[in-house]
């Protein structure tokens, strides 16, 4: 029953290591032979790359507290629409999602709108201020998939130490916003060359590296893992690369925008360029790129950050960080790395799909039978042009509105169930 | 040079400001003559010096000076083109003086009642005569030239145009063309 | 050369040309404020309103002066940005002000870009009065305007800023437009203030006060801001005179003929010792009275421009 036969695709299973053509059956939700399918659809994918579905471990979805900007509903759609099958919501909601309350509330409204799985992550300290460790151990029985204070960094070492300790009794990673706060205060962009032209207080470099290196000696000494969001600065790149050539359990993610965009944007002071960490030099740029190269990053994120217009159209000083992502992340991707010539295919599918598992301590994210048919399907050579006014989303705080790109997702499977295709 | 014709050549034109320089020496004639010759930017400037120049050689030496009249322009932030501000020089009190206002054309008056505002704007001058080369003779305003070289009747879209050096192809003269 | 833009935001945007345009156009104000009428009609009918979201005194009263000689009708409107941020958003305020045909908004902001912000969602003209630390165009223009006045040229002129570079937009207006029109630009000043980042526009960035004003033949001083002071760009006021003020023995140590300028309000005996302030050397007056005339000029240019 519900039988579908996806054919004649270049099917690319990082974990597995497969990159071949061949066909993938579905059934009941999961994955099945091909050839044990009774009186399947068929959908031709002759051209098409297929792989295990796209996990984005870092988007917000605003809901509860600003449900204006996003929905669990809308976010999950822009989700599917960029081919993720999997998301992980950050906690800074509001409320914050520091009780099991907000967890259980989180997993109901999904359960009830959400066309993707959204995996809920708990705060690390309560109302994500830095202050008092959450109660993790509530957090984890009522389901998040990992904890992070994002939009924040927790500032006071020895509580930072003592979450990482505690998490780890939980099995719970760490994804952590890397952000000291004295070298960022104040700040609106990048501080470098630009910032000093345009006259606008800078985020300093320095300030997510100084994270970066407080939370590899803390992964060292816990033996734990922390995983760095949004990887902006080429030290940061340099120190985890130094970090994991030696072992220590640290991860970092790109993000589709620090990887495309420099600081230079900001000359014309388009608030949709505005975001935390800030777009960096180009160098920074290229050190990230290569970061994803050499396999120190091992996962492309989207910090999907929805706000509304009317809370972008105002004073570049006055607006709030953030755009969002969900839907340009694989065709900005796709045109920055693998046209470019960075990236393969399969090396670029493992950023969307087994890096993230890794990350998230999920074990054979693949395509293989009996796995839940999570399915992202890829046109590689489509070429187009991004128009905002076409998203799922609710918001459209996008700087890339325009932009021609190559690659598109053209086809969503959750769960055997295909929720978005074009 | 299309669809423009030459009404005076530069002989007839030399006669022109010879005659008004003439005209205002019979005014001042025999007066112990305190007066000023100021021309209007651009071609006023320049008709006002020839006419300055004749009159040296007729025994009168004028004050002399120059006005812009553009921050006076009653149709400023109308126009596609924002004129350019020219010098304006006034050299000498104008308090009791008597001026001669020179310009090459009257139009429609417009300028000559900027021109006035501007110059009051100076101080409180005796009387203003107004000198111009070519009169066409249908002002907007209730405003009217009193020494002339030239009468000129023309319909409303033409323009008067007047060369006193080689310009753009244009021989020294004076012309008839259509309004750009 | 034509005018054309409807708005002033910053030097940045302009071509040596147009700053010229609006420095020639200036010259023949300052003969306005010279007459016995010093006030023309040529903005008569028209209105503008001067909006600070900033306080100011000395720019605010500048612009109004310019405005009243030109014959335009003034409003002035204050505002704090804090009040803006919880109640209207800036952008709803202008358009309401816009709303009232008005024709130019004169506009100071503590937010940079805040005026290219607007100015792109508003039909009437806009001039920056000041947008946080980017750019105070008008006050640039004046200190060129008093530059070519006393020396003539640009081109090789070496021209010294001192003090606070980092926070200040007075700074920023006036390297783009040295740099555009040719002359030399040293930033001088301790290392936490001057960026090293200005030499990647063509600047010569100087810790050493003697090294910065050796070859100057213009030293335009920056206010030091004392609020500066509290987080750790340098130790004291006292120290700052001490290694980066001008003081009365300086000049043995400068050209015969340097221009000694100021935007102020001037710190006395911070940055400047007062007997430079009022020395043969200074045009600190002459300055205010050219930001007059440079003012006209700028408003005159942008009304003239058909919206």
């Amino acid at each position: 029953m519900n039988g579908m036969i996806l054919k004649n695709a270049r099917i690319v299973d990082p974990v597995r290591n497969i990159d071949c053509v061949g066909d993938i059956g579905v059934a009941d939700g999961v994955i099945v032979e091909a050839a044990s399918v009774k009186d399947p659809q068929i959908v031709d994918l002759s051209g098409k790359v297929v792989s295990p579905g796209f996990i984005d471990i870092h988007v917000h979805l605003r809901q509860p507290g600003n449900t204006a900007a996003e929905t669990v509903a809308t976010g999950s759609m822009a989700a599917a629409a960029g081919g993720f099958t999997s998301i992980v919501a950050m906690p800074n909601t509001n409320p914050a999602a520091d009780t099991a309350g907000s967890i259980e509330l989180l997993k109901r409204t999904a359960q009830e709108q959400a066309v993707v799985h959204v995996l809920p992550c708990g705060n690390m300290t309560k109302g994500g201020k830095g202050e008092e460790m959450a109660g993790i151990g509530s957090l984890k029985a009522a389901g998040v998939a990992a904890l992070s204070d994002d939009g924040k960094c927790i500032q006071d070492h020895a509580l930072m130490r003592h979450v990482v300790e505690y998490a780890k009794s939980f099995n719970l990673p760490i994804l952590d916003h890397c952000e000291e706060n004295t070298l960022a205060a104040g700040g609106v962009m990048h501080e470098g060359k630009w910032s000093v032209l345009l006259g606008m207080n800078g985020i300093s470099s320095a300030s997510e590296e100084l994270m970066v290196a407080r939370n590899i000696i803390l992964a060292r000494q816990i033996d734990w893992k922390i995983h760095m969001q949004h990887i902006s600065a080429a030290e940061s790149v340099e120190l985890l690369r130094s970090a994991r050539s030696k072992g220590i359990r640290v991860t970092g993610e790109a993000t589709p925008h620090h990887i495309t965009l420099t600081d230079q944007c900001i000359k014309k002071f388009d608030t949709n360029y505005k975001m935390n960490p800030p777009l960096r030099s180009e160098r920074d740029r290229l050190a990230v790129i290569e970061g994803l190269a050499d396999g120190t990053l091992t996962a492309i994120a989207t910090d999907h950050a929805p706000h509304t217009g009317t809370a972008k159209m105002v004073e570049f000083d006055h607006a709030p960080f953030g755009i969002i992502g969900l839907e340009t992340a694989l065709p900005l991707s796709f045109t920055e790395l693998v046209v470019k010539g960075v990236l393969t295919i399969p090396q670029l599918i493992s950023k969307f799909t087994s890096g993230p598992a890794d990350i998230l301590g999920m074990e054979n994210y693949s395509l293989a039978v009996g796995n839940v048919a999570d399915i992202t399907v890829i046109d590689p050579e489509a070429k187009w042009t991004v128009d905002k006014s076409k998203f799922f989303s609710k918001s459209r705080n996008t700087p890339f509105d325009g932009f021609n790109v190559q690659g598109q997702v053209v086809m969503t499977i959750v769960a055997g169930k295909v929720v978005y295709s074009r | 040079m299309e669809n423009s014709r030459q009404l005076f050549n530069a002989g007839e034109m030399e006669t022109g400001v010879k005659e008004i320089a003439k005209k205002i020496a019979a005014r001042f004639a025999g007066k112990d003559a305190d007066f000023a010759l100021v021309g209007i930017q651009q071609m006023g400037v320049v008709l006002a010096e020839k006419i300055c120049e004749e009159m040296k050689a007729l025994g009168f030496v004028p004050d002399f000076g120059k006005l812009d009249i553009t921050m006076y322009r009653d149709d400023f932030g109308t126009r596609d083109i924002l004129p350019m501000i020219n010098e304006t020089e006034i050299p000498f009190d104008v308090s009791g003086k008597e001026i001669i206002l020179v310009d090459d054309v009257l139009s429609s008056g417009r300028t000559i009642r900027a021109a006035l505002d501007a110059l009051t704007d100076f101080g409180r001058p005796g009387f203003i005569r107004l000198a111009v080369l070519v009169d066409r003779g249908e002002p907007e305003f209730p405003i009217r030239a009193d020494y002339v070289g030239f009468n000129v009747s023309l319909p409303a879209e033409r323009k008067v145009k007047v060369y006193f050096a080689e310009n753009n192809g244009f021989q020294p003269g004076i012309y008839d063309v259509k309004w750009q | 050369m034509q005018w054309t833009r409807k708005d002033l935001l910053s030097i940045y945007d302009l071509s040596a040309e147009e700053i010229t345009c609006i420095l020639d156009t200036a010259e023949k104000f300052k003969e306005v404020s010279e007459r016995r009428v010093k006030k023309v009609p040529a903005l008569r009918g028209m209105t503008v309103v001067n909006f600070f979201v900033e306080p100011s005194t000395r720019t605010r009263v500048s612009f109004e002066l310019a405005e009243q000689r030109l014959s335009a009708d003034v409003v002035n409107m204050q505002a704090q940005a804090s009040s803006l941020l919880k109640g209207e958003t800036l952008l709803d305020t202008v358009k309401n002000i816009e709303a009232l045909q008005v024709d130019l908004v004169v506009m100071r902001h503590s937010a940079p870009g805040a005026q290219n912000f607007i100015a792109d969602h508003l039909k009437c003209g806009v001039v920056n009065a000041g947008d946080g630390a980017h750019e105070h165009p008008t006050q640039a223009l004046l200190d060129l305007f008093t530059i070519r006045e006393k020396k003539g040229s640009f081109k090789g002129l070496n021209v010294t800023i001192l003090g606070d570079i980092l926070h200040s937009r007075v700074a920023r207006s006036n390297i783009w437009g040295l740099l555009k029109l040719g002359a030399n630009v040293t930033l001088g000043g301790p290392s936490t203030l001057v960026p090293r980042e200005f030499e990647s526009i063509g600047c010569r960035v100087c810790h050493n006060l003697d090294e910065a004003i050796k070859d100057a033949d213009v030293v335009n001083l920056l206010r030091i801001q004392h609020e500066r002071q509290t987080v750790g760009f340098f130790p004291s006021v006292g120290e700052y005179a001490a290694w980066f003020g001008i003081k009365g023995s300086t000049m043995s140590k400068m050209k015969k003929d340097v221009l000694i300028m100021h935007p102020g309000p001037i710190n006395r005996d911070v940055e400047l010792a007062s007997e430079v302030a009022d020395g043969n050397n200074s045009v600190i007056l002459e300055q205010v009275t050219n930001g007059l005339a440079v003012r006209m000029a700028v408003l005159f240019l942008i009304a003239g421009v058909r919206k």
